[in-house]
C-alpha cells in the first residue's frame, strides 16, 4: 500500500466513524420522542408514529438512501451525499431505538410513577428523574446493539458519493487489480469498532445480570 | 407526480420481477442458512476445545463484518484466488454464509435458554440420541427461536438489496434502473419501499402466527 | 358520627366505578389531626380504591375530597386541577405503598432526599439532616448508602416510610403496608408504625392486621363491597361489632388466626 492508501483509508475512517456518532446522537433522541409520543397515545400523531416506525424497519438503508438522495431533490429540497447519509442512518435508527425505548416504557412498572406523583412530583419531574433513568439502564445493552447494526450498513452510504472506508477499498482496488487486500485491510478496521461494540454490550448485561442477583 | 407512478405502473413487470427476486434470494438464503446454522450449534456448544473455539470464531467474525464488505469480498475479491462466481452466485453465496453465522447463534441461544426438565423427562421415559432430539428438543427450539429466525429473515430480506451493488436484480435494483431511465426517482423508490413493507408485514405476521403457538404452549 | 371541626381529612361522597363494576358507593368520613384510622374489609371491598381516591392517584367519578379545608382534585369552581397543582397537595399526602415502589436507580439516602430537594426546593444541608434522622428513627441508619434491591422486605418498607416522612406530610396513607412481606419480618414494620400513632401522626391505613388495627386506631371504618358499613372506635367494632357483615368478617379472621398460631 502506498502512502496515499494509507491516508485514504484512515480519512474514510474518519468519515465513517462521524457519519455512524452523527446518526447515532440524532436517532437516540428522536427515537425516544417517538416512543415517548406512542406511549403517551397522543391521538392521530401516535397512530403516524407506529406507521413510520413499521415501514422504516421494513425499509433497507440503501433503498432509504436512493429515495432521499434522488428524491428530495426532485421536490426541490437539494441534498448533498453526506446529509442524505446522515439523514438516512438517522431515520432508520430512530425508529429501531424507537422500539427499544417504547419496550422499557412499556415494561415500566406503574406504582413507580405513583411513587412519583406521591410526593408531588410533576410530570416533567417524574420522567426527568425517576422514569429516565431507569429506562435508559433498561434499554442501554438493546441501544449498544442497535448502535453496532447502525455500522454494520455505513458501507452501503458509498453508493451516492459518500467516500468512506468501503469507498476507499474499492477505489484502491479498482487502481491496483488487486481488490482483496484493501477489503481485507477494510476488514481489519470496521471489526474492531463492531467487535469493541458487542463486547460492550455483553459487559453491561454481565454487570446488569450480577446487580441483580445480588 | 401520478404521471410518475404512472410510468412506474407501466414498468410493473420489472419491479415485480425484482420482488420476486428478493423474496426468492431470501427464501433460499433463510433456509440454507438455518440449515447450516443448525449445523454450526452443536460445534459451537462442542465439547472439544478446538471445534467449539473454530465455531465461535466463524460466528464472531461474520457478526463483525459488514455485510456488504463481505459481498465485495466474495464477488470481487475472491476471483483474484482463482475462484469466479457469476452476480447471483456470489450473492446468494454471500447472504447464505453470512446469515448462518446468525441462525447459529439464534438457535445457540434458544437452546442454551431452554428449560432442562423436559429434556430429563424425555430421557427418563426412554428417549436418546436423534430420537430425542427430533420428537423433545425440536419442537421446543422451533417455537421458542421461530420468532427470532423469522426477524433474522426480515433482515436477510433487507441485507438482499445491498446486492444492487453488484448489479442483482432485486427489487432496489429494479427501482433504481426505473429512476435511472425515467428520472422518477420518488415514484419508483417509494414503490419499492412499499412492496419491502408488504414482504415485511407477510414475514410479520407469519412470526405472530408461530408466537401465539408458542404462548399456547409455554 | 358527628363532624369534627377541623378535621385534615374530610372525604364527602366518594364513588368509583371500574367499567360497570362499582368500587366505591358514597363513602363519607372525616379524619382528625392525630387519629389513626385502620380501614378494614374484605379483599376486593374497596380499600386500597378509597386510599388512592385521596390523593386522586385514582380519579373519584364522584364526590369532593378536602385536605385542611381545601379542595383536592377538584378546585373550588369544579374545574378538574392540573398537574401542577395537584402535584403541590400531594406533596402535603404522604404514602406508604403495598409493594415498597422505592425508587431501584437511588440508594436508600437519595430515596429519602430526592423530593424534598426537587419538589419542595428545601435547603439541601436541612433535608440531608432530618432524612438522617428519619433513618435512625426507622433503624436503618447504617443502611443509608445501600441500593433498595439489597434490603429485605421489613427493611424496603421502613425505608418506604421514611421516604413518606421526609416530605413532612399533614397526612400519611398505608396501602396494605405489611402484605407483601414475610411473616417474620411484619413486625419491624408494625413498631415503626405504632410509633408513629404514638407520636400523632394522621395516618389512614388499609389493613388486614386485626391485632395491630386493634391495638393502635383510635377509630375503625369497615367496608364491603364498595359500600362503608361500619365505623366506629376499635373496642365498638371488634367486640360488639353492629352488623352481621362485620361478625361474619371478624369470625373469619379469628379462625385464620387460630389456624396460624397452630
Amino acid at each position: 500500500m502506498t502512502p496515499g492508501d494509507i491516508s485514504a483509508f484512515a480519512q474514510g475512517a474518519v468519515v465513517t466513524v462521524a457519519l455512524s456518532v452523527a446518526g447515532i446522537l440524532i436517532g437516540l433522541p428522536v427515537g425516544l420522542g417517538l416512543a415517548l409520543i406512542r406511549w403517551a397515545r397522543v391521538p392521530v400523531i401516535g397512530r403516524l408514529v407506529a406507521l413510520y416506525v413499521s415501514i422504516l424497519r421494513a425499509t433497507p438503508l440503501v433503498t432509504l438512501l436512493l429515495l432521499l438522495f434522488f428524491a428530495l431533490p426532485n421536490v426541490g429540497v437539494p441534498i448533498d451525499p453526506y446529509s442524505a447519509a446522515i439523514l438516512a442512518l438517522s431515520m432508520n435508527t430512530s425508529a429501531f431505538n424507537c422500539e427499544i425505548w417504547r419496550a422499557a416504557l412499556l415494561a415500566f412498572p406503574k406504582d413507580q410513577l405513583e411513587a412519583a406523583m406521591s410526593v408531588g412530583m410533576s410530570a416533567g419531574l417524574r420522567f426527568r428523574r425517576i422514569v429516565l433513568p431507569q429506562i435508559a439502564r433498561a434499554s442501554l445493552p438493546a441501544l449498544v446493539n442497535e448502535m453496532s447494526l447502525l455500522i454494520k450498513v455505513t458501507p452501503v452510504l458509498a453508493v451516492v458519493g459518500v467516500v468512506d472506508i468501503t469507498r476507499a477499498a474499492v477505489r484502491i482496488g479498482a487502481e491496483t487489480y488487486e481488490p482483496l487486500p484493501p477489503f481485507l485491510v477494510a476488514v481489519a478496521l470496521y471489526a474492531p469498532i463492531i467487535y469493541g461494540l458487542v463486547s460492550l454490550q455483553r459487559f453491561i448485561e454481565r454487570r446488569q445480570a450480577a446487580a441483580e442477583a445480588a | 407526480m401520478i404521471h410518475d407512478f404512472g410510468i412506474v405502473w407501466d414498468q410493473r413487470g420489472l419491479l415485480m420481477s425484482g420482488l420476486a427476486n428478493t423474496a426468492l434470494l431470501s427464501v433460499i438464503a433463510a433456509v440454507v442458512s438455518l440449515l447450516l446454522g443448525s449445523a454450526l450449534t452443536p460445534a459451537m456448544m462442542s465439547r472439544r476445545r478446538a471445534v467449539a473455539g473454530a465455531a465461535r470464531a466463524f460466528v464472531d467474525a461474520m457478526r463483525c463484518i459488514p455485510f456488504l464488505l463481505f459481498a465485495y469480498i466474495v464477488y470481487y475479491g475472491l476471483p483474484s484466488l482463482g475462484i469466479n462466481f457469476d452476480n447471483w452466485s456470489a450473492g446468494l453465496a454471500a447472504l447464505m454464509l453470512y446469515n448462518t453465522a446468525y441462525m447459529a447463534e439464534i438457535l445457540r441461544g434458544a437452546w442454551a435458554a431452554m428449560p432442562r426438565e423436559p429434556i430429563e423427562a424425555g430421557t427418563a421415559f426412554g428417549f436418546s440420541g436423534v430420537r430425542l432430539f427430533r420428537r423433545i428438543v425440536l419442537p421446543g427450539l422451533v417455537l421458542s427461536a421461530g420468532p427470532v429466525v423469522g426477524n433474522q429473515l426480515i433482515q436477510i430480506i433487507k441485507d438482499s438489496a445491498f446486492l444492487t451493488i453488484i448489479a442483482l436484480p432485486e427489487l432496489t435494483h429494479a427501482a433504481s434502473s426505473i429512476q435511472s431511465r425515467y428520472y422518477v426517482p420518488f415514484a419508483a423508490f417509494i414503490t419499492a419501499v412499499a412492496l419491502y413493507w408488504g414482504l415485511c408485514l407477510v414475514v410479520e405476521g407469519g412470526v405472530n402466527v408461530l408466537r401465539r403457538l408458542a404462548d399456547a404452549r409455554r | 358520627m358527628n363532624a369534627l371541626p377541623h378535621p385534615v381529612l374530610n372525604v364527602v361522597g366518594v364513588s368509583k366505578s371500574f367499567g360497570a363494576v362499582e368500587v366505591l358507593s358514597d363513602i363519607s368520613f372525616q379524619v382528625g389531626k392525630g387519629e389513626t384510622v385502620c380501614v378494614l374489609g374484605p379483599s376486593g371491598s374497596g380499600k386500597s380504591t378509597l386510599l388512592r381516591c385521596i390523593n386522586w392517584l385514582e380519579k373519584p367519578d364522584a364526590g369532593h375530597v378536602y385536605l385542611n379545608g381545601e379542595p383536592v382534585g377538584v378546585t373550588s369552581a369544579g374545574v378538574v386541577m392540573n398537574d401542577r397543582r395537584l402535584s403541590q397537595i400531594r406533596t402535603r399526602i404522604g404514602m406508604v405503598f403495598q409493594h415498597f415502589a422505592l425508587w431501584p436507580h437511588l440508594t436508600v439516602l437519595q430515596n429519602l432526599i430526592e423530593a424534598p430537594l426537587q419538589v419542595q426546593r428545601r435547603p439541601r444541608a436541612e433535608i440531608h439532616e432530618e432524612a438522617l434522622a428519619l433513618l435512625a428513627k426507622v433503624g436503618l441508619h447504617d443502611k443509608r448508602d445501600a441500593f433498595p434491591a439489597r434490603l429485605s422486605g421489613g427493611q424496603k418498607q421502613r425505608v418506604g416510610i421514611a421516604r413518606a416522612l421526609a416530605m413532612r406530610p399533614d397526612l400519611l396513607l398505608f396501602d396494605e403496608p405489611t402484605s407483601a412481606l414475610d411473616p417474620e419480618l411484619v413486625g419491624e414494620v408494625l413498631v415503626v408504625m405504632r410509633d408513629l400513632a404514638h407520636e400523632g401522626m394522621t395516618m389512614v391505613i388499609v389493613t388486614h392486621e386485626m391485632t395491630f388495627a386493634r391495638e393502635a386506631a383510635t377509630r375503625v371504618l369497615f367496608l364491603d363491597r364498595g359500600r362503608m358499613v361500619e365505623t366506629g372506635t376499635p373496642d365498638q367494632f371488634f367486640s360488639r361489632p353492629a352488623t352481621e357483615r362485620a361478625r361474619q368478617f371478624l369470625q373469619r379472621y379469628a379462625a385464620e388466626a387460630v389456624t396460624a398460631q397452630r
